[in-house]
């Protein structure tokens, strides 16, 4: 067990240093420079940008770039070039939002799914489950962005509420409740929008997991016993369906921060996934850097924590 | 039993718990109803986050929007874009002439004088042509007064690299002659010139300046000339501003505005420490004097007609600023002594000016949130509180305008149509600043023949270009300037899209078509690749059709459409290009010396096309030496035709832009007797329409108001 830890830690460890090397590699090799950088306005003279380069240390030979840069993350100085602020404190106010979303979505994901899911394997072949796994594909292959647009397009127009942002602008006159209750309508659809491709695909493999269990003999004995129907779906076959999930619920980790990018640009959601996109366009090298070392972080950790689970969930299992 | 209902409620009762929600919104109407207060918020969308909340340093334009309402400058452009007073009440603008005094050049009938006599016979002459009209008149009449200033001693030190590649110290010692300055009440570009009709044609040029500096280590000697056109020119123009200020006005934290924060402000932006891309604007200021709390002098070290408008920038508060101010903030903040400047000063987050409104809160990439300024010196604003959301999309800003939490909204061109009727709304438009073209690389061949870049021009039915691919949302343009302003010359016409025309004038250059239906020259196709960048919607879809009109007349055009940073660096930066469609966005002034000076053909530079002619490079020298507003607009004009007659760009539209805003919004007025006038808002000549925004407000119901008459 301590064995195992400790070979793993190690092993994630080179594994982060190569994407630190990686992902600071492809960032700064990529054509672009940071907007503050920008030669075509004549506004900028040579020695402004001159200037902007030795603050940004864009100067120097790339290895001491990248100590450069590793060394002030590591120290929590690193600032954003867009504004001057501290990225780690970017992230955490950001992160901060996402949250919210992030858990409502998945809340909404893993709560419907199995249902769905279970309802769809018991009535196999039947008028539900083909609807179902109809819907589950049209949710899968429409892009997020389309559906995005036709749902607020919908609503805006037909119910007059608005649905962008976190809250609606100008009810700062009005009571607690309402404001609360007020946020909460505009987590609900972006929220939906993140968890539909989530239903879809969740629904399919909890369906796929019950009809795998289903077939297997103790089931049929549990059948044979002549326990009610509904003891045998939900107590026999459930709880055996449920092991991979287990594993699942240890990647969702890294959906924190990549997870929203699309759903958080259209609906103005201040989240990390949307910083990191703007960042990406401005070229603010810390914030990109910054922002994917953690998620790579989460991975890792995600992936290290499923493993866990897995070993307190199946016995069977040593590692 | 209870798994499979626990299973089936729970995401029902979580739904239910998020759906119910929506009974607690308010839709549009009620959103003012419920809540009065809404009426005194103006609410305003923009797709980016601003950067950096500081007048002197930000380069984006939703940074602006809000340094313009938080900051106010000491002018601005008033309806009919002329310069009104803000901070300051008036000002004035003269210039103080300098020249040396050239013994040893011979004065035409005097021969060689001293200062008292070339100082006696300018008098002199002044007075013989004060009733003659030519130009030399003209500049002596202008001239208010003549000073000898007396011989005086320098020491300069300056840091040199030696030929071996060494720092060393240069000791310059200078005594300088005696020097003559003339205060003149109107600046004046020809005044040397004119002068030297008196003076004798090389009474400056032949200055030796040399003769009067010495040199230590005299290894530097070669450096002489260098040295003394720095140190010692023979003439110099030296144009000053002279800003009265506004008496009373206040900063948003109480303190009172002085002429101390407007030199405080200049000295920012020389600050190297600050990095700030106001820098080129204000490197020709010599020096600013503070002469008393409410006068400022700025004396400029040459000609330099922008620069009163470069005054219309934000004036930073000193006293939150300083040196002291800073240090107290490193304290606090756990930054280095060394290390903190304005740039990374928390002030940028949290901003006082003396604008209209001050600043409240900031929510990166949610909104920024001003309330009014009550001691705001032309008094409060009528709007309570203005936000300024950020919503990166296009779509969404729409809907959130429909559901009544967005104030105003840029209508896409092909919305124009069907919003303009839409009676929920009150529309306005107007022309932008800033236009697309096709650029042509004359550096290559055959875009060295002006011939050819006319006929290419002509081949492009842009009239039809502006009807399906901008919904008719623009405008022809034939020239650099902005078409709103004087400088744009109307008597320049457009090309007409004649592709015959356009082969003729090919035939003549030598270009004949070939069996294939190709243009061809002793037997070389004319063929060439035209680019663009990606992101940009309208530039594609121009792409393929100005492609299409050229094919047409037999050119054999390739097309590429590249990503942003590959395009700036990798070919317009190189040079490396042989036509491409890019637009400018223009500024008010007519300073066009970065993008059409010869000089500034180098690579990265802006003058990418390589246009070169004497006569534009002289216009474009006097355009930013004149003062005279009614010179500046003739040398324009001409400037234009020029460009028009050369076509190193085929100039195409100018956008034309609408906007949309709640029909509520009106005008409000208090009059005297502190009854409230209701009036329609209208644009001002330029198309602005947010000109008067201080005075708008919403109302609880759509107005009605009498017929225009």
């Amino acid at each position: 067990m301590l064995a195992f830890l400790g070979r793993s830690f190690v092993q994630k460890l080179i594994t982060l240093f190569f994407i630190s090397v990686i992902s600071f590699a492809v960032i700064y090799l990529a054509p672009g420079e940071p907007s503050q950088v920008d030669p075509l306005n004549p506004k900028f003279t040579k020695e402004v940008v001159e200037r902007f380069r030795q603050q940004f240390h864009l100067d120097k030979p790339l290895h001491q770039q990248y100590l450069l840069f590793y060394r002030d993350l590591f120290t929590g100085k690193s600032v954003s070039w867009k504004d001057g602020r501290s990225v780690l404190a970017k992230i955490y106010e950001r992160f901060l939002n996402s949250l919210p979303l992030f858990i409502v979505g998945t809340l909404i994901t893993w709560t419907l799914s199995f249902p769905v899911g279970i309802q769809a394997a018991i009535s196999r072949g039947g008028g539900y489950d083909r609807s179902t796994t109809f819907l589950a594909y049209l949710l899968i292959s429409i892009p997020g962005f389309f559906f995005a647009y036709i749902l607020i397009i919908f609503v805006v127009n037909t119910f007059h509420v608005p649905v962008i942002g976190m809250r609606t602008f100008g009810l700062s006159g009005a009571g607690l409740a309402t404001r609360m209750m007020d946020r909460v309508w505009h987590l609900l659809i972006p929220s939906i929008l993140g968890a539909t491709a989530g239903i879809a695909v969740l629904s399919r493999y909890v369906r796929g997991q019950m009809l795998e269990v289903e077939s297997q003999d103790y089931v049929r004995t549990a059948r044979a016993k002549g326990l009610p129907e509904e003891q045998v779906h939900y107590k026999h076959a459930l709880r055996n369906a449920l092991l991979p999930f287990v594993t699942m619920f240890g990647l969702v980790l890294p959906g924190l921060i990549g997870g929203s990018v699309i759903i958080e640009s259209i609906f103005a959601w201040p989240g990390i996934g949307r910083m990191a996109y703007e960042a990406i366009l401005a070229r603010d090298y810390p914030v990109i850097i910054t922002v994917n070392f953690i998620s790579a972080i989460l991975v890792l950790v995600g992936t290290f924590l499923s493993d866990l689970l897995y070993m307190v969930v199946d016995p069977r299992i040593k590692l | 039993m209870s798994v499979r209902k626990v299973l089936i409620a729970l995401p029902i009762i979580v739904l239910l718990f998020l759906i119910q929600s929506y009974f607690w919104v308010p839709t549009y109407e009620e959103q003012t109803r419920g809540n009065p207060q809404r009426l005194g918020e103006y609410v305003t969308a923009s797709i980016g986050d601003a950067h950096l909340l500081n007048p002197i340093l930000h380069a984006d334009s939703a940074s602006g929007e809000i340094s313009g309402l938080v900051f106010e400058g000491l002018i601005d452009y008033d309806e009919n874009l002329n310069f009104r007073g803000r901070l300051a009440t008036g000002w004035k603008i003269y210039e103080e002439a300098y020249f040396y005094v050239n013994d040893l050049a011979t004065i035409p009938g005097l021969g060689q004088a001293d200062a008292k006599q070339v100082k006696k016979l300018m008098r002199q002459a002044k007075r013989e042509h004060s009733d003659r009209k030519d130009a030399l008149s003209k500049s002596l009449a202008n001239i208010e007064a003549i000073e000898i200033l007396p011989p005086r001693l320098l020491q300069e030190e300056l840091s040199e690299t030696s030929p071996d590649g060494k720092k060393v110290k240069v000791l310059l010692q200078i005594s300088a002659p005696p020097r003559i300055k003339l205060t003149l009440q109107r600046v004046d570009q020809d005044l040397f010139r004119n002068l030297e009709k008196i003076l004798g044609h090389e009474y400056f040029s032949s200055f030796q300046a040399e003769r009067y500096i010495r040199i230590e280590p005299a290894t530097f000697e070669a450096k002489n000339s260098e040295y003394a056109e720095t140190f010692l020119p023979a003439k110099e123009h030296n144009p000053v501003i002279l800003f009265h200020l506004r008496p009373g006005v206040k900063f948003h934290d109480g303190h009172a505005f002085s002429a101390i924060d407007v030199k405080f402000t200049y000295d920012a932006i020389m600050d190297p420490a600050n990095i700030s891309p106001r820098l080129a604007d204000y490197e020709p200021v010599k020096k600013v004097e503070v002469l008393d709390t409410l006068t400022v002098k700025i004396v400029y070290k040459r000609l330099y007609s922008p620069a009163l408008g470069t005054w219309s920038m934000g004036i930073l508060p000193e006293h939150l600023l300083n040196r002291a101010a800073l240090q107290d903030e490193a304290l606090r903040s756990g930054l280095k002594l060394e290390t903190i400047s304005i740039r990374n000063s928390s002030f940028n987050r949290k901003p006082i000016g003396c604008g209209p409104f001050r600043f409240h809160e900031w929510k990166s990439d949610q909104y920024i949130l001003l309330n009014r300024f009550e001691d705001y010196w032309e008094g409060p604003p009528n709007y309570r509180e203005y936000s300024y959301r950020i919503i990166p999309d296009m779509l969404t800003q729409e809907m959130e305008f429909y559901a009544g939490t967005v104030d105003n909204y840029g209508a896409q061109p092909h919305q124009v149509h069907r919003l303009k009727e839409d009676p929920r709304f009150q529309s306005f438009s107007g022309l932008s600043f800033g236009y697309s073209y096709v650029g042509y690389n004359i550096r290559r061949p055959p875009f060295d023949d002006v011939r050819v870049r006319r006929a290419l021009g002509m081949a492009i039915d842009v009239d039809k270009i502006i009807r399906y691919v901008l919904y008719n949302q623009g405008e022809r343009i034939t020239g650099p300037f902005p078409k709103q302003t004087d400088f744009y010359n109307h008597a320049v016409k457009p090309l007409p899209y004649d592709p015959e025309g356009a082969l003729r004038l090919l035939a003549e250059a030598g270009w004949k078509r070939n069996r294939e239906g190709w243009l061809e020259k002793e037997g070389k196709r004319l063929e060439f690749t035209l680019i663009s960048n990606q992101g940009n919607p309208i530039r594609k879809q121009l792409l393929p059709i100005v492609q299409n009109s050229w094919r047409k007349i037999g050119v054999d055009v390739r097309t590429d459409l590249l990503e942003w940073a590959v395009f700036i660096q990798e070919r317009v930066n190189k040079l490396d290009f042989d036509a491409l469609v890019l637009g400018w966005a223009m500024g008010i002034e007519p300073d066009l010396y970065q993008i059409w000076h010869s000089s500034q053909t180098g690579p990265h530079q802006l003058n990418f096309v390589g246009f070169k002619n004497k006569e534009a490079d002289d216009l474009i020298i006097r355009i930013r030496q004149e003062y005279d507003r009614e010179r500046q607009i003739a040398y324009c004009h001409r400037l234009h035709e020029i460009i028009d007659e050369e076509q190193p760009y085929t100039f195409l539209f100018v956008g034309r832009w609408t906007a949309l805003l709640d029909k509520r919004i009106v005008i409000m007025e208090r009059d005297v007797d502190g009854t409230l006038r209701y009036e329609k808002i209208k644009p001002t000549k330029t198309g602005n329409y947010t000109f008067f925004f201080n005075k708008w407000i919403k109302l609880p119901t759509v107005p009605t108001f009498e017929a225009e008459g």
